[in-house]
């Protein structure tokens, strides 16, 4: 029994992020010169152009931006999740990237909501992060 | 940028239909051609006076059609035309590049057209977002496309500024009466109240399945040319009043534009200043919408009302049938049937030229006789916007 949802297909521009997501971190270029943390990855930075960049890894925690319930499976090995919230969290960092909110009643998700990251290993190869909302708050 | 000198110098001349709605077995290039050659018989045309052809993006082929290309669509009219071009990514320039053809000399006539047959195709809007990330990554976590974008957008702009379901019915009943006297209208035969609305399931929350747009097998197609050539033909010209475009490009998980300025405040603003007029001189709207709260957020961008006030503002059949500015008068990409910005477009011509029977603005629908109609398209998830001001001659 294999797992039967789609996995991400990394490129070369998403593999490192997808090889950092496999460590559990969540890695993201940071512009050398003006300090813009970017998604998606590219090889300039889209606020100075500087092609001088590295890899960090970010805290993990952020606030969901905005996001969507869904109330129909659009494929088959999603049915049994229904209703399940598709999410838009800005990290503390700054980027803001794709996600599912997990470890909550989809009724209870806001925006604005503090989230942390939390680690879903689906495969030997592919971990996703989702985020569920912050203990203590 | 001084567009002003372009006032009133391009005209829509022509306007092409096909049977539309369910149109089984039918390739989407069928009604690309079936449009076009409508469109230039409708202007009064003769095939070799079109020297420009401009396609709308067209998506993944389906089943075993071809790929829909300008070189075909050339070939199947029979013409030779200087200019081919089609987008690539849901930008909607085509109306600013066949201004921009015919403005510098090397076009005297552009066909502009769309196409498709999504319905008996069963396209299902999955493939077809325009993301910055890869499509596969977004799947993983059970992201499937346009409607959790829009409804993603949607539920920020609930959160910012108080909008939601009750601004939205307003919206979605208003076109279905306009739509149920388009005797072409998908939903022409199907009233729609407050309660069915309320009560429609959801499909991805905030939206119900009335604040969706449809999916439809048809084409649609028209032409553009100098006012000075349109004098000389048959229909009664439409011209461009004014016309802007905005592009912010940004995948819409990174956007800042969710809840509004969305590209519909520049492109609006570009548009007005172009025809010398204010939102107060605009007799209706035809506006791109592929949800509900897109016409929300782009008549709040061009100045109607400020953010949230549109729940009172749409109130009272404002928009409907004998409403003080009509809105989607064909029904709309919600109730009429799904062209992309020519649903929106296309009905804004043929209500200027006075050719809506049923629904035509005026003392037929107890509304005022229409001058000025704004319209609207719209790519991408509010990544692209061009607004279109156009008027009777």
């Amino acid at each position: 029994m294999g797992y039967k949802k789609p996995l991400p297909k990394p490129n070369a521009d998403t593999r490192p992020f997808w090889e950092g997501c496999k460590a559990h971190q969540l890695r993201f270029q940071k512009c050398s010169q003006c300090g813009h943390l970017r998604w998606p990855p590219s090889v300039i930075c889209p606020i100075c152009h500087s092609s001088q960049t590295q890899w960090v890894v970010a805290s993990g925690k952020g606030r969901v931006y905005s996001f969507a319930l869904y109330r129909v499976a659009f494929l088959r090995t999603f049915e049994g999740d229904v209703p399940y919230v598709t999410t838009v969290v800005e990290l503390a960092e700054g980027p803001r990237i794709l996600t599912n909110i997990v470890g909550c009643s989809p009724s209870e998700v806001r925006c604005d909501m503090p989230v942390e990251v939390v680690w879903d290993d689906v495969t030997d190869e592919f971990s996703l992060p989702k985020f569920r909302p912050t203990s203590g708050t | 940028m001084d567009l002003k000198r372009l006032k009133d110098r391009y005209a829509i001349v022509g306007v092409g239909y096909t049977p539309q709605g369910k149109v089984a077995e039918r390739t989407a290039l069928s009604f690309y051609i079936e449009a076009c050659a409508n469109a230039i018989k409708d202007a009064g045309l003769k095939k070799e006076d079109i020297d420009g052809l401009i396609c709308y993006r067209h998506f993944e082929p389906l089943g075993d059609d071809v790929e829909v290309t300008p070189y075909l669509v050339a070939q199947l009219l029979g013409i030779r035309p200087k200019v081919l071009a089609q987008e690539a990514n849901c930008a909607r320039n085509q109306m600013l590049h066949a201004i921009g053809l015919i403005e510098m000399g090397f076009c005297n006539y552009v066909l502009i057209a769309y196409g498709d047959n999504a319905y008996s195709g069963r396209r299902t809007f999955m493939k077809e977002a325009t993301h910055g990330e890869p499509v596969a990554d977004n799947a993983a976590f059970g992201e499937f496309g346009l409607i959790a974008n829009y409804a993603m957008a949607a539920r920020r702009a609930m959160h910012l500024f108080g909008t939601g379901p009750q601004t939205w019915k307003e919206i979605a009943v208003s076109q279905r009466k306009w739509a149920n006297l388009n005797p072409k209208a998908m939903m022409h035969d199907r009233p729609l109240s407050y309660e069915e609305y309320m009560a429609a399931s959801w499909v991805v929350e905030p939206f119900r399945i009335y604040d969706t747009c449809l999916i439809s097998d048809g084409g649609r197609a028209y032409i553009v040319t100098s006012t000075e050539r349109a004098k000389d033909l048959r229909n009664p010209p439409v011209v461009i009043m004014g016309i802007g475009q905005s592009n912010p490009s940004v995948d819409v998980h990174q956007s800042d534009f969710m809840a509004g300025p969305t590209g519909a405040k520049i492109a609006g603003e570009i548009a007005f200043e172009m025809a010398g007029i204010t939102v107060d001189e605009i007799d209706a709207c035809e506006i791109y919408d592929c949800f509900t709260y897109t016409v929300e957020i782009t008549l709040q961008d061009y100045g109607f009302f400020g953010p949230g006030e549109g729940k009172d503002w749409f109130k009272d059949g404002r928009t409907a049938p004998g409403g003080e500015i009509p809105v989607n008068t064909s029904g709309g990409l919600l109730s009429e049937a799904y062209f992309m910005g020519l649903t929106p477009l296309t009905e804004g011509v043929m209500q200027l030229m006075g050719r809506c029977g049923q629904r035509q603005l005026g003392h037929t629908t107890e509304t005022k006789e229409p001058q000025i109609i704004l319209c609207s398209d719209n790519g991408g998830v509010f990544q692209s916007h061009c607004a279109i001001i156009l008027r009777r001659l």
